[in-house]
């Protein structure tokens, strides 16, 4: 039976029904439209599916929509504003970090995550954050380069603020 | 993948859930972080018809001292959450590094102590999706009656792959289990049983409500180390939890389990004993890794072969007991 759900995604509130077997991820795909956020896997091993809620990086996947009742969502199309992409965004760009591009938006939403948190992550903490994602192009250096170069000593770089 | 059909259902207290457990009894699952039975819901391998989220319980979802020597931690509080506790981290270190290893960042953001306790067991036919399953006749786990690790095995031999089950057993922590109107602590170390089916000893309409760790008077040193084939996002091939006790002159007590090599983690007692008799030096300690070997028993090929495993386990007692012994020195300093 479905249920109505109210979800906050990317700052905006929408309603819709949905049966409990529905995942974040099908949900936002599937009945908000909103295709920036990939499947892969769909067993919590390439991060493709990775969308922010509440601060944190999760697997969209493998939570069901149900329980993000409340809570405030950011997928990769709310992290640009007004025209503007984000500083990760532009650095992907910049640092030729996408290849085939069907890992980006996980990863770009993963280093965000990450930079909201830690804006100036070592090496091994953007490692370890990255290690729940997977670039089946290889691209895992320019990537790399490109979470180091988004994440450079206060003042040089732009500010990680949400976009909304 | 997509998941099945299934009836959701999310109480608000312990009491809601354990009345709503045993009215469902065997058809719910508990689901808190979801990284675990929902991968094995989608695979097709677990069907319940309720699922049942405890994510909206406050009190299992807390970390707290109750002042007498022990720290509680509720079955749903995060890993990550779990991994960034100081006190945590500088009381109980083997359980630090075991939370710290398991999957990825983004898994342990969403999974949950007591359900990486209550992880699933491990095999390369059973954890596959269906259509990869159907492929060959059904095992033991999947309703059948063969086993497709070990040929004619008349017993399922999935392995336990909890990263914190060794560390919690090392640690001497109690699982505390409710069901409808009973609690019952448990000691770590039985919560597990040889069967790579029915591998913890819940019954159905009980729960893990949480974790019991005795603080010790901060003379116990502890350690944690994880082998698997990679190194970002896996489970473990084998890993070791260590935890001794010190007496001021030596190690009065210590307690070695290794993980992730059969159905159930596995306590060394010989090994220990060898360490608890002869002191912690550099030939005791070799001693304990020659030990491990015929402690072991049988041990399968599934996923590594047995000689392996074996080796495995001998390498890692000798890691961990080295760990331990830099620490006491340290400590001593």
């Amino acid at each position: 039976m479905k249920k109505l759900l109210s979800l906050t995604v990317n700052g905006d509130t929408y309603e819709v029904a949905v049966s409990p077997w529905k995942t974040l991820l099908d949900v936002l795909r599937d009945e908000l439209g909103l295709m920036g956020t990939k499947r892969g896997c769909g067993i919590g091993t390439c991060g493709v599916c990775t969308v922010i809620i509440d601060g944190k990086a999760i697997l969209s996947c493998l939570t069901l929509a149900l329980e993000c009742e409340g809570k405030a969502i950011t997928t990769i199309e709310g992290i640009s504003s007004e025209g503007l992409l984000h500083p990760v965004q532009k650095s992907f760009i910049e640092n030729g970090a996408i290849q085939c591009g069907y890992c980006s938006p996980g990863i770009i939403m993963t280093a965000k995550a990450l930079l909201d948190e830690n804006p100036h992550p070592s090496d091994d903490e953007i490692k370890e954050a990255l290690a729940g994602t997977f670039c089946r192009c290889t691209g895992h250096v320019k990537i790399m380069e490109a979470v180091k170069k988004a994440a450079q000593p206060a003042g040089e770089g732009a500010s990680h603020a949400p976009g909304k | 993948m997509r998941l099945p059909r299934f009836e959701f259902i999310k109480p608000v207290s312990l009491e809601e859930s354990l009345t709503l457990l045993e009215k469902y009894g065997g058809k719910a699952k508990v689901l808190a972080g979801g990284t675990d039975l929902l991968v094995n819901m989608k695979y097709g391998v677990l069907r319940p018809e309720t699922v049942m989220s405890i994510k909206g319980i406050p009190e299992l979802c807390s970390i707290s001292s109750d002042g007498g020597g022990h720290t509680t931690i509720g079955a749903c509080v995060n890993l990550s959450d779990l991994a960034e506790n100081m006190t945590i981290a500088e009381k109980f270190p083997a359980l630090h590094s075991a939370v710290k290893s398991v999957a990825s960042k983004h898994i342990r953001n969403m999974a949950s102590l007591g359900g990486n306790l209550c992880l699933d067991t491990r095999c390369w036919y059973y954890n596959q999706s269906k259509l990869w399953r159907d492929a060959r006749e059904l095992c033991h786990r999947t309703g059948g009656s063969v086993c497709h690790a070990i040929k004619g095995s008349k017993r399922c031999h999935a392995i336990n792959a909890s990263d914190t089950a060794p560390a919690l057993i090392a640690l001497d922590a109690k699982i505390a289990v409710m069901k409808k109107g009973q609690k019952r602590l448990i000691p770590a170390k039985e919560f597990y049983r040889d069967d790579g089916i029915s591998h913890t000893i819940l019954e159905p309409g009980e729960m893990v409500t949480s974790i019991q760790l005795p603080e010790g008077n901060g003379n116990s040193q502890s350690t944690f180390i994880k082998v698997s084939m990679r190194k970002g996002i896996d489970f473990a091939t084998g890993s070791i939890a260590a935890h001794a006790i010190e007496n001021g002159k030596g190690v009065a007590g210590i307690r070695l389990v290794v993980g992730s090599i059969a159905s159930a983690p596995v306590l060394l007692d010989k090994s220990s004993q060898v360490i608890t008799e002869s002191g912690l030096t550099e030939k005791s300690i070799e001693k304990a890794a020659e030990t491990v070997r015929s402690e072991l028993g049988t041990l399968t090929n599934l996923f590594t072969s047995a000689g392996y495993k074996r080796h495995l386990a001998e390498v890692l007692v000798r890691r961990a007991l080295s760990e331990i012994k830099e620490k006491i020195g340290r400590a001593r300093k």
